[in-house]
């Protein structure tokens, strides 16, 4: 146990003394996070503002329909929806294709035309939306004249001043974008912990330290847990530090229940550094640690460590495939929707596939001559 | 007493046969020097007293006790100088030495008392905060050397302990290697410095193709070729030197040609120098300097194995 502590000690200094390491799992993320979570606030934005909306129209209607729209028009103003009436020269259409004006209204006895500009389609569908309910309220007071007139004023006796309501679907706690960066940018550390443990066994072997380090009466299995725990520890605690940075700093959620957040991304990190053992223990040339790049690389990008991945479709079966997708839907759960079972899956996921590897590992160590 | 015995010890690496049923004995206080040219299987022993590596055939004992059933009664009375640097350029040399001693299972204030007298040992006591990387090759090898002797093995294996420093620090380690020894260290000791070895060792042992080919004192291999002699002859230019002709003069055995120095070795019974320089001349050799030399060890590994030490 003590041989074990003692080479513990020693690769936590040896990495702590790592200035590329502490730049890589420290600032890094942190500068990662600020940039991806500050310019890409749009995408995570759910509010839009559209401003004032300008309205040409040319009213023909007879005297009886004209107070209506009149009146229409009065609480569309109180929703910053301008209407001004197109001179005898003034061709709507045109100022329409212009950009002059976001809509043109021709109302007649045969009903409203309304011209919209198409590169504008947030503004276009307000008034569209907008003039359906009106046209919906005039048609029936029109059928209410037809058969009983004396009722048609109290169809339009209470002109509707909310024509549009809309209720979001979605449930209110949503991840802003440094809540949703801090988190996948977090979970990619962690797995990115793989390639540093790639080196923990051929590292020796390229110091020439491992000879030494088998000459020693020393069990291989104890050099091997104590790097194994070495780098947990040393991994683990960076993973600390961004969280309680992203939380102080840059105000990330990370939920009420951070504690089990914790075990989960703890989990994460014996996964990678397992990852990183088994290759440092099979590969004797720098291909294997490239290849294990490429599979950190595709899976942060399926996992929306880059940008949020929704709706992907047939990519759907690779986004799944990706460690980082388990994890981070798993933290966003446990975060927004207070599922604490989700972490469940992933953690048992995790730590089995760790268990896998360090076995396959600790067995060819022992059978193999030196490191 | 043996310190180290070892017993008809065979490594095979496929149907390569690396070495070949070897038996050696290191007494206590011995500094024993281990000589063979590259691929001659001398790393290869080392490898496996080391533990390192596996034999197929034989035993090894380190004093007295066989090392695969008492691995760390071995391990913790031997210290290993590789020839390759092994140490860590993110420690101090402090820290270097600490670590690979407390996986001797020293601890606490003792741990700190022997670090720090290894490395006043090797002269690098007021260097101890400093890390590798702002060494020269000379302090950085004693460094490795440190980190073998903290623990104070009965047994050091030195390999190539010298390779590539300078003068002043190669001094400085043979001058250590023989304070270790006065302090009762048995010391196997390798180099491809045939000097070095005639200089401090006090046995030595030739492998060739995996086989011992002689052992003893330097004066006993010297013996060995008593019926032999050596002219050393300077040449400004060895390019018309054919040593197959060479080879053909009276009572010559071997013909080394090395840069501009041609090494010939003669039958000690038959005077044959006039007919060689009567060869060079006959080919407008311009003779620089000639010298009949007395056999040394280095005469004697030619002479044994063919090759020089450095092929």
């Amino acid at each position: 146990m003590s041989s074990i502590l003692h080479i513990l000690k020693k690769e936590v200094i040896t990495v702590f003394r790592n200035k590329r390491t502490l730049i890589f799992m420290l600032a890094f993320p942190l500068v990662l996070m600020l940039v991806l979570g500050s310019a890409l606030s749009n995408a995570f934005d759910k509010t839009v503002s559209v401003g004032e909306i300008h309205v040409l129209y040319k009213n023909d209607l007879n005297k009886d329909a004209a107070p209506y729209f009149h009146t229409f028009q009065q609480y569309a103003e109180k929703s910053d929806i301008h209407f001004e009436k197109a001179g005898k020269n003034t061709d709507g259409l045109k100022e329409v294709k212009l950009g002059n004006a976001d809509g043109y209204a021709v109302l007649n006895g045969h009903g409203i035309r309304l011209y919209t500009n198409g590169r504008n389609s947030i503004k276009g569908s307000i008034l569209e939306g907008v003039f359906s309910a009106f046209t919906d309220q005039y048609n029936l007071a029109a059928e209410v004249m037809k058969t009983a007139p004396e009722k048609a004023g109290a169809a339009f006796g209470k002109v509707k001043n909310n024509y549009i309501q809309t209720e979001s679907l979605l449930p209110k706690k949503q991840p802003g974008s440094m809540d949703y960066y801090a988190i996948v940018i977090t979970t990619m550390i962690c797995l990115y912990a793989s390639l540093g443990s790639s080196t923990l066994i051929a590292g020796e072997r390229i110091r020439k330290t491992a000879d030494r380090l088998i000459a020693a009466p020393v069990r291989k299995s104890s050099i091997f847990i104590g790097k194994l725990f070495a780098d947990v520890f040393v991994y683990a605690l960076c993973i600390a530090l961004l969280i309680v940075v992203s939380k102080v700093v840059y105000k990330a959620n990370w939920g009420d229940h951070l504690p089990l957040v914790c075990l989960l991304l703890l989990t994460e990190i014996i996964f990678s550094v397992s990852i990183g053992i088994g290759v440092s223990m099979f590969s004797k040339s720098a291909g294997a640690r490239a290849i294990l790049n490429i599979f950190i690389q595709l899976a942060s990008f399926f996992g929306g460590a880059y940008f949020k991945i929704e709706h992907a479709g047939k990519l759907q079966a690779l986004l799944n495939l990706s460690p980082l997708t388990w994890i981070n839907q798993a933290i966003m759960k446990i975060i927004y929707n207070n599922d604490l079972s989700a972490a469940i899956p992933v953690a048992a996921a995790n730590l089995c596939i760790a268990l896998l590897i360090l076995l396959i590992s600790v067995t060819a160590l022992q059978k193999r001559e030196g490191l | 007493m043996n310190v180290l015995e070892i017993r008809n010890l065979t490594k095979k690496f496929g149907d390569f046969i690396a070495v070949d049923r070897i038996s050696l004995q290191v007494k206590k206080g011995e500094i024993f020097g281990f000589l063979g040219a590259n691929g001659a299987g001398k790393s290869t022993t080392i490898n496996m007293i080391a533990g390192l590596l596996r034999s197929n055939d034989g035993t090894i004992e380190i004093l007295g006790k066989n090392i695969m059933k008492n691995k760390r009664f071995a391990k913790m009375n031997l210290g290993i100088v590789p020839q390759d640097l092994a140490i860590y350029e993110d420690l101090t040399a402090f820290e270097n030495v600490r670590f690979f001693a407390g996986l001797y299972g020293l601890r606490g204030s003792e741990l700190d008392a022997k670090t720090r007298e290894a490395l006043a040992f090797v002269g690098l006591g007021d260097h101890h905060k400093s890390t590798p990387d702002k060494f020269s090759g000379g302090m950085k090898r004693r460094l490795n050397i440190a980190c073998a002797i903290a623990h104070q093995p009965k047994l050091i294996i030195m390999d190539e302990p010298t390779v590539g420093i300078d003068p002043q620090s190669r001094n400085y380690i043979l001058n250590s290697v023989r304070k270790l020894n006065e302090m009762g260290c048995t010391i196997i000791y390798t180099s491809h410095y045939m000097e070095e070895v005639e200089e401090i060792c006090t046995k030595i042992a030739i492998i060739d193709h995996g086989k011992i080919i002689a052992e003893g004192s330097k004066e006993q291999l010297k013996s060995i070729i008593t019926d032999k002699k050596e002219v050393r002859i300077e040449v400004k230019t060895t390019e018309p030197v054919d040593p197959a002709e060479i080879r053909k003069i009276k009572g010559v055995e071997t013909v080394s040609v090395q840069e501009n120095i041609i090494r010939i070795q003669s039958d000690a019974s038959i005077n044959n120098l006039n007919l060689i320089l009567e060869f060079l001349i006959s080919r407008h050799i311009e003779i620089k300097a000639l010298q009949e030399k007395e056999p040394n060890l280095e005469t004697v590994f030619l002479t044994l194995t063919g090759r020089n030490l450095r092929d």
